[in-house]
């Protein structure tokens, strides 16, 4: 019995020391694999807010709705955004990606501020205002003040007001003022800049600094119509200030990003490298009205973007009698149409100015240039049937239809850049300010600048000289050519176009009659969460806006309802 | 009564009487009690069933066994007495496993519990033993979201946390288990893998007993993770057995499949239905069928239309045009048959001092899709040493080792279900068995794909061919768990006891996945492997004590539990859509480029410390008493907040102990109690802490937290009440049971949706109310019993409903999940389980003609509005909820002389559930049934006066998103021009335009009532959920079995010896009648489960989970030497 109840002992012994081994419950809940936001170092984030805040820009202003409805592209299927004016025109944009990246940018500046970085402050506040612009340019009043501000945990932080357009631009132009002083500084005299943290500009505060101010000029021009004293004279202030707001001088200080193309998540989107099916890239098709001014203007950057088409269309009675023939195949081949055939099968050959109403009268379109671009908001048929495509597939190919380059099936190039703002931009607002009578030099040396700028961007700079003199590039002094060489520089930054038509109704787009309104949209329907959890203060603001012709049944909140910026004026209508 | 008195030898009047008591096998019973009636004077059987009692004259004895029928015999002139007791299965006297393991007499319980006995578990062999539960406990719903394997949902009672998986605390033996819902994770893009529950390394041969606990009353013992209910399993042990001790099974069950989804609609790949002349000019004598077309409205098949088809080339090369044909063999030739074996031997027996038990089980199962397989081997040791009189060490020690080369995946992407519904049935599965492109293999899939060009070859997109993705995506694991415990009890005093415990379960789990190259989701293949280590172990003790006295029965204990968890995780795998395998074939890290490797790590503890109480009270067996408490320290709460305490009280009153209603009426019980119990939450939920935001290139990317914690959390508190009677008549041959519950579950822990603007995504609180009522009612009985007849029967009812009552100040509501245009979303106020829906314009003016009108575009298209509330309240319409109203189980058993007839019948009322398959399908015009859904215009009437008159069909009282045409003559498809050709496969969508005036009438612009304006293969309702919304009621024969118990065959060795055969879901109705079964209407999602919910299946929904109906035949032996 002695041994059971030396075992008996051992028992009791064993569950003693298994509570005597009790660990203190604090400590058992410190997490060891996560990083505390209150002393993580700066730089970690630094890489994070740039990549937030460019990869969704080029995004959509190269395959988003922006592209399509500033006639950069079409889409052969699924493109109800960049078509005609449906998908989250209607439905609502969510803005959660950029309040999400804002949290992460107040973080970063929290913390930069904390350590003393001002290389990182002077960072965050540059993004913080390209975030902020973005908004406001894109849904009109918008919580600002009281946003991004949830972990303080007040009802008015959890649901905050939305401020008025105008006041988060004041901000905007506050804060792009801080971050050129906090830059301003040699770059010794920061502490802890990470060269390669800082993916958009290896760790040089002059060129943020530049960014910083070039920024400015865009949002003063932005504000111009309707705060004409401001943009004037901020705008005036930093072209003779040079030195106090030095702005980007060339093209080496464009705010551009690259791409590592190593993953999905870090490749030029819709690249065909990652995706085995094409599918993404195979819808994305030149549009008609790019085409048209491009091929116009004997412009050379059509064939750094775009292919020529794959089975070129002509009207021809080479092979007559029969009525249709295809030679060469359908990639690189010709489809040959007998005139008498095309008349009978109600063909008509794309005419820029009358096309929407052959379309109207029942007309197929057909393209017989080498480039062909698909026309906007043309939706007489699917997409992908367009120019009389012989495979026709939703969401594949339309081989009849332009192609981007291929250079843009890669995941990664040295023309593949997500561009926040570029030097041809400056040069452009520069130009429109000169035109509008602000002291800042004269328009036609800007606009020369810009066009060169653009020229030098895509590898044909050395078209300068012979470019500069085509029929309607050379310079007339006319508002109308600043503005259509800006949309041409500003492939890939269709936002910015956007931006630029809504304040100028320039360049004049052509659209067809079978968008889900008759205009194009000038702003977007607030996002359906924020309405749904945020009501009562989005519902001030929606009051705000002012209803248009085209707003149809979606009441204020529609995408064709005016915000303060664009109240008070018939452009674009 | 149950009670055989087998042989009773009559004798003289004696004092002394001798005798055998055997259990209802015939084994011997040890430790029976016989006992002179109305006197203390008995013995107790000894290790061979067998006693020896003196007894004075004309004396009855009562022989009496825990979980037997208690058997009265009058001693008479007999000097031997042999009997054979019966389990209790309906008897008054059924004793059940409760709380803490402690068995207690069912009459004394003031709550709920019901007990599945270990042979209704074993008759039919499961690759998850809670499969065979389903349907059988009142208040349990049991659903599998997938295929053998995949994971079982358990939920008693209804889900009333918003934030945990609900699932319930499974204890074997004393071990919780690790089994959570959460078993989806993927390596590689749309590679959703559901591993299935950790549950299923139970060996079901290996159980005697299950308990289920339903309410917290039940629970409070359990803590935290008891408010979802307890699960208790007890497994065998040994006893003394005749011969050998040897038993052993073998279980098979073959899986035909039998019912596919009804895919094909008769027309090739393509937009329109073109003919052979129709077609689009593509410089060829014969169309070119597009494989990447989704819609399903090209020419007609088998009607000689010639076409340029995939594969396109004949053998020589040449672009060769063959004719459409179908293929309505397809799935027999992909889905194979399946199955499920299991073999176990056991060996075991008792002595007066050591018992013993071990058994070893093996399980294979081959699934009805290719190259899908699971197995398990599994060993458990049981075995009590008896020191002397007051001391006993027993130990359960149980090795599982289980795993599978593929589980297939779920979801969209490598789900190879999902490509092969996608395949139009003009492809033939028989090409695409060789699933490599000749001299290609590794590299390219042979699967259909767009002709470009067909002078030159060059293609476009892909499709993946499902017998690919079948057996070259192949996500296995390994798992090696190991469970048990060591055992003390301890006999202080006579009326004290005392044991202590310690209990470990941990496992390793190795998954790795190996996709190769040509998925079109990763193209250059992949390969990634992850370990997960998990292991918890609770030390507990408790003290009993115990006394009887003539009127009172007390019972008081005492005791405490350490609990502690550990788990890690770490991976090593190549991004996604990332460069991929360097060579084709080789799944290794080192064939990867060290650019293209992600790698990660985590690990998480918790503890939880206790103490505990439960006192019992019994008088004259009249009135029962149970009282509970328990307090819990959480390491997962705040220091402050860290301790909570929780009661429970129960009463059972016996009435027919109290009261005479005559021989007839058995047992008249009420019983009701009210418990609490506390939850705490998840390690490190309190601090924020930054994330990865994946690497950019060699950079970190760190980013805060969208989800705000909340530092001062307090645990949430479920409290519960039921009141419940059960009856007995008639000897107990019927039996009626009914409980009413409900509970209040208050601080919930849960992340609520913060406005985008806010710069969070959502907050957790501690707030909200969430209330749960439901009924059990269960009616039982033995209609017959005869000698050689006898039948059973039992009905189960369940109906739970549970609401949110408030949450915190300004957060109107809970997104339980979002998808297919709508989702689950629960307002304050309403139930959970609701599903909404996009609402689709209709002319809101009561006053005009055209109220409920669709209120279309200028172009004759609907409109929607995705609002889901204004002003704090919803304007949404519910369309459904995924909970049913009630379901109703029926298990019968029909045993004549040596044959036993078993059925289990399940029936669902009420539910609904979107199937995101048909979505797909439907939308891209799969299948017929969407083409007759449309409104038929008969021929030769006027269109818009017949549509006025019909206008039932397409306003607000019509059901589904109105359309009329149809796709082609036949269907009553219009005259529809497009592109110079004119077919008719033309419909519109009925309605008006129009607008409203200042005073909200309605103003007509114009009636939309004849013209078509598109392809009919275009109209499908693709924004509104309510397009592919289906009820879920459903009947299933869930199994039968008939078993045959060998006459006697001890001269050759066998003890015993039986075959069963049987079979699963032979009758499986379903209201919705599209061939998806609607208990799978789970979509399983990968990544964490954070938000309410709880839960990586998305419940109510589904998306390509539509494994095929399949008949089952099943063969079982059993046999013991």
């Amino acid at each position: 019995m002695k041994f059971k109840n030396t075992l008996y002992n051992l028992f009791l012994v064993l569950i003693m020391v298994a509570f005597a081994s009790c660990k203190d419950l604090t400590e058992l809940n410190v997490s060891p694999n996560a990083v505390d936001p209150t002393t993580v170092n700066p730089n970690f984030e630094v890489p994070t807010v740039i990549t937030a805040t460019a990869l969704p820009y080029l995004d959509f202003n190269y395959e988003g709705g922006m592209a399509g409805v500033m006639s950069y592209i079409q889409k052969s299927g699924w493109g109800t955004d960049l078509n005609n004016f449906s998908g989250d025109w209607i439905a609502g944009r969510t803005w959660g990606g950029y309040y999400g990246n804002l949290r992460n940018i107040y973080h970063l500046y929290d913390r930069s501020k904390a350590e003393k970085m001002e290389f990182h402050q002077g960072v965050a506040l540059v993004l913080k205002a390209f975030n902020f612009g973005f908004i406001t340019d894109a849904w009109g009043d918008a919580p600002y003040s009281a946003a991004v501000n949830a972990g303080a945990g007040g009802q008015g932080d959890l649901f905050p007001v939305f401020d008025s357009q105008e006041d988060i631009y004041k901000g905007i132009i506050a804060d792009l003022k801080v971050a050129n002083t906090l830059l301003s500084k040699p770059v010794e005299s920061y502490s802890q800049i990470s060269n390669s943290a800082d993916v958009l500009y290896g760790g040089s505060p002059s060129k943020w600094r530049k960014m910083a101010n070039s920024l400015l000029l865009r949002y003063y021009m932005r504000i111009s119509t309707k705060s004409p004293v401001i943009a004037k004279a901020g705008i005036e202030e930093i072209i003779s200030n040079s030195a106090t707001f030095p702005i980007f001088t060339a093209n080496e200080d464009d705010a551009t990003m690259g791409y590592i193309g190593s993953t999905s998540s870090d490749s030029w989107p819709a690249n065909t490298a990652q995706d085995q099916s094409h599918s993404n890239f195979d819808r994305m098709q030149l549009c008609a009205g790019f085409r048209d001014v491009l091929v116009d203007l004997k412009d050379p950057r059509i064939a750094v973007w775009f292919n020529k088409v794959n089975l070129r269309v002509k009207i021809s009675n080479q092979f007559a009698p029969v009525g249709e023939t295809i030679t060469g195949g359908v990639t690189g081949g010709v489809r040959y149409l007998t005139p008498a055939y095309a008349a009978a099968k109600k063909y008509v050959v794309y005419n820029k100015s009358t096309w929407s109403a052959d379309v109207d009268a029942g007309k197929t379109l057909i393209d017989t240039m080498e480039y062909v671009g698909m026309p906007l908001a043309y939706l007489a048929g699917e997409p992908y049937t367009y120019n009389l495509n012989p495979n026709p597939v939703q969401g594949g190919s339309n081989a009849s239809v332009s192609a981007l380059a291929d250079i843009y099936k890669s995941a990664n190039g040295s023309l593949l850049k997500a561009r926040l703002i570029s030097y041809a931009e400056v040069c452009f607002i520069i130009a429109e300010a000169a035109q509008k009578g602000y002291s800042v030099g004269t328009q036609q040396s800007w606009y020369e600048k810009g066009v060169q700028a653009s020229l030098n961007t895509w590898g044909v700079g050395g078209n300068y000289a012979a470019y500069i003199a085509n029929t309607g590039v050379a310079y007339d002094g006319s508002l109308k050519q600043i503005m259509v060489q800006k949309w041409i520089a500003n492939w890939t930054v269709a936002f910015e176009s956007w931006c630029d038509w809504r304040r100028t109704g320039l360049p004049a787009l052509s659209f067809g009659t079978h968008g889900i309104r008759n205009a194009m949209p000038i702003r977007f329907k607030y996002d359906p969460s924020e309405i749904n959890i945020n009501g009562v203060n989005a519902q001030v603001a929606i009051g705000k806006l002012v209803e248009t012709a085209f707003t149809a049944q979606d009441g204020k909140d529609s995408s064709w309802s005016k915000m303060w910026l664009l109240q008070g004026s018939n452009i674009p209508y | 009564m149950c009670i055989l008195v087998l042989f009773v030898n009559s004798v003289m009047a004696q004092n002394s009487i001798t005798g055998t008591v055997t259990d209802d096998t015939g084994s011997p019973l040890p430790g029976a009690s016989v006992v002179v009636k109305g006197t203390t004077q008995g013995v107790i059987t000894d290790a061979n069933g067998k006693f020896n009692l003196s007894v004075p004259a004309n004396a009855r004895l009562v022989i009496s066994f825990v979980g037997m029928k208690n058997y009265e015999v009058a001693v008479g002139t007999n000097k031997t007495i042999n009997v054979q007791l019966t389990t209790s299965a309906v008897g008054v006297e059924e004793v059940v496993v409760t709380a803490l393991g402690i068995s207690r007499e069912k009459k004394s319980l003031g709550y709920a519990v019901s007990e599945v006995k270990g042979e209704t578990m074993q008759a039919v062999a499961q690759s998850n033993v809670l499969n065979s539960l389903a349907g059988k406990v009142s208040g349990v719903q049991i659903s599998s979201t997938g295929a053998a394997g995949s994971s079982m949902t358990m939920v008693i009672r209804g889900a009333s946390s918003l934030t945990s998986d609900n699932q319930p605390l499974f204890v074997v033996d004393g071990v919780p288990m690790n089994n959570t819902l959460n078993n989806v994770s993927q390596i590689g893009n749309d590679n959703r893998v559901d591993y299935g529950n950790a549950i299923a390394d139970l060996n079901a041969d290996d159980i005697a007993s299950l308990s289920v606990l339903k309410g917290p009353s039940a629970a409070a013992l359990y803590g935290s993770r008891a408010g979802n209910g307890v699960v208790l399993i007890t497994t065998k042990t040994g006893k003394k057995k005749k011969g050998l001790g040897i038993t052993i099974t073998s279980n098979t069950v073959i899986e035909t499949p039998y019912k596919y989804l009804a895919m094909d609609n008769g027309m090739a790949y393509g937009k329109r239905p073109y003919t052979q002349d129709n077609r689009p000019s593509n410089g060829l004598d014969y169309m070119l069928i597009n494989p990447s077309e989704a819609a399903w409205g090209g020419p007609q098949l088998d009607k000689g239309i010639m076409a340029y088809q995939w594969p396109y080339y004949n053998a020589n090369g040449v672009l060769t045009a063959t004719p459409l044909i179908s293929h309505p063999n397809n799935a027999k030739e992909f889905f194979q048959t399946g199955y499920t074996t299991t073999n176990n031997i056991e060996i075991g027996d008792a002595t007066d001092r050591v018992d013993y038990r071990l058994s070893f089980d093996n399980m294979e199962n081959k699934g009805v899709i290719p190259n899908s397989d699971l197995h398990k081997n599994s060993i458990a040791l049981n075995s009590t040493v008896k020191l002397n009189a007051k001391l006993k060490v027993s130990t359960s020690i149980n090795f599982t080792s289980s795993g599978a080369k593929n589980r297939p995946a779920g979801n969209r992407g490598t789900n190879p279900m999902q490509a092969f519904y996608e395949k139009n049935t003009s492809v033939d599965m028989l090409e695409l068995k060789n699933y490599w492109e000749p001299g290609k293999v590794g590299i390219l899939q042979h699967s259909p794909y767009t002709l470009n060009d067909a002078t030159t070859g060059a293609r476009g997109g892909m499709a993946n061919n499902p017998f690919f993705l079948a057996n070259e995506v192949n996500n296995g694991f390994l798992r090696d768990r190991l469970y048990g415990n060591v055992r003390l009890d301890y006999q202080i005093l006579p009326d004290l006891t005392f044991f202590a415990r310690y209990a470990l379960d941990t496992f390793h789990e190795f998954r790795d996945t190996k996709i190769s190259k040509s998925y079109t989701g990763e193209p250059n293949g992949l390969y990634g492997l992850v370990n997960m280590y998990r292991r918890e172990h609770n030390t507990d003790f408790l003290f009993t004590y115990t006394k009887k006295t003539t009127n009172f029965n007390i019972s008081v204990s005492a005791g405490g539990n350490e609990m502690y968890q550990y788990a890690e995780n770490s991976s090593i795998t190549g991004k996604n859509g990332g460069s991929g395998l360097i060579l084709p074939g080789i799944f290794n890290v080192g064939n990867m480029a060290p650019s293209n490797i992600l790698v990660g790590s985590g690990l998480s503890q918790k503890g939880i410390y206790s103490l505990y109480a439960l006192g019992s009270i019994g008088y004259k067996d009249y009135v029962y008493l149970d009282l509970t408490a328990r307090n819990d320290w959480s390491s997962t709460l705040p220091k402050e907040s860290r301790s909570y305490f929780y009661p429970s009280a129960s009463l059972s009153l016996l009435l027919n102990r109290m009261f005479d209603f005559g021989t007839n009426v058995s047992l008249v019980k009420l019983r009701g109690g009210i418990a609490q119990v506390g939850n705490d939450t998840n390690p490190y939920s309190l601090m924020p802490s930054m994330g990865s935001a994946g690497p950019w290139g060699d950079q970190t990317q760190l980013t805060t937290s969208g989800s705000l914690l909340l530092a001062s959390l307090k645990p949430e508190i479920k409290t519960s009440k039921e009141i419940g009677a059960d009856l007995g008549l008639f000897d107990n041959r019927l039996k009626l049971e009914g409980t009413y519950y409900s509970s209040e579950n208050k601080n919930q822990i849960l992340g609520i949706s913060l406005p985008p603007s806010s710069g969070s995504s959502s907050k957790q609180i501690n707030a909200g109310l969430i209330s749960s009522k439901g009924i059990e009612l269960s009616i039982g009985g033995t209609p017959i019993r005869s000698k050689d007849l006898n039948w059973d029967i039992n009905f189960i009812y369940s109906r739970n409903r549970t609401k949110i009552e408030s949450l915190a100040p300004g957060f109107s509501h809970i997104d339980i999940w979002s998808d297919a245009k709508g989702g689950a979303s629960t307002w304050v106020g309403e139930e959970i389980g609701n599903i909404i829906d996009t609402q689709y314009l209709r002319v809101t003016d009561k006053t005009s003609p055209y109220y409920g009108w669709p209120l279309l575009d200028g172009d004759g298209w609907d409109q929607s509005d995705n609002t889901k509330e204004k002003d704090g309240k919803r304007v949404a319409p519910v369309i459904g909820n995924f909970n049913p109203d009630f379901t109703v189980g029926i298990q019968t058993s029909v045993t004549y002389k040596n044959w036993t007839l078993s059925a289990s019948l399940d029936w669902r009322k009420g539910g609904q559930f979107v199937s995101q398959t048909l979505r797909y399908g439907e939308s891209d015009f799969h299948g017929e049934r969407i083409g007759n859904l449309m409104i038929k215009v008969p021929q030769g009437v006027d269109m818009p006066t017949w549509l006025k008159a019909h206008a039932d069909l397409f306003n607000q009282n019509g059901t589904n998103y109105p359309v009329v045409g149809g796709e082609t003559q036949a269907q009553g498809g219009l005259q529809y021009e497009e592109g110079g050709v004119t077919l008719n496969d033309g419909a519109f969508i009925p309605g008006v335009s129009g607008s409203y005036d200042a005073g909200g009438k309605f103003v007509l612009d114009q009636e939309l009532l004849s013209q078509p304006m598109d392809r009919a293969s275009d109209l499908y309702g693709w924004s509104y959920t309510k397009t592919a919304l289906f009820d879920s009621d459903y009947i299933k024969l869930r199994d039968i079995s008939i078993s045959y118990k060998l006459p006697s065959l001890k001269s050759i060795g066998i003890q015993n010896a039986s075959i069963a055969i049987y079979s699963r879901n032979v009758i499986l109705w379903t209201k919705a009648k599209i061939g998806i079964d609607p208990e799978m209407a789970f979509q399983q999602e990968s990544g964490g489960a954070t938000g309410p919910g709880g839960s990586q299946f998305k419940q109510g929904i589904e998306r390509f989970n539509v494994t095929p109906w399949s008949i089952p035949m099943g063969i079982k032996l059993n046999v013991s030497f």
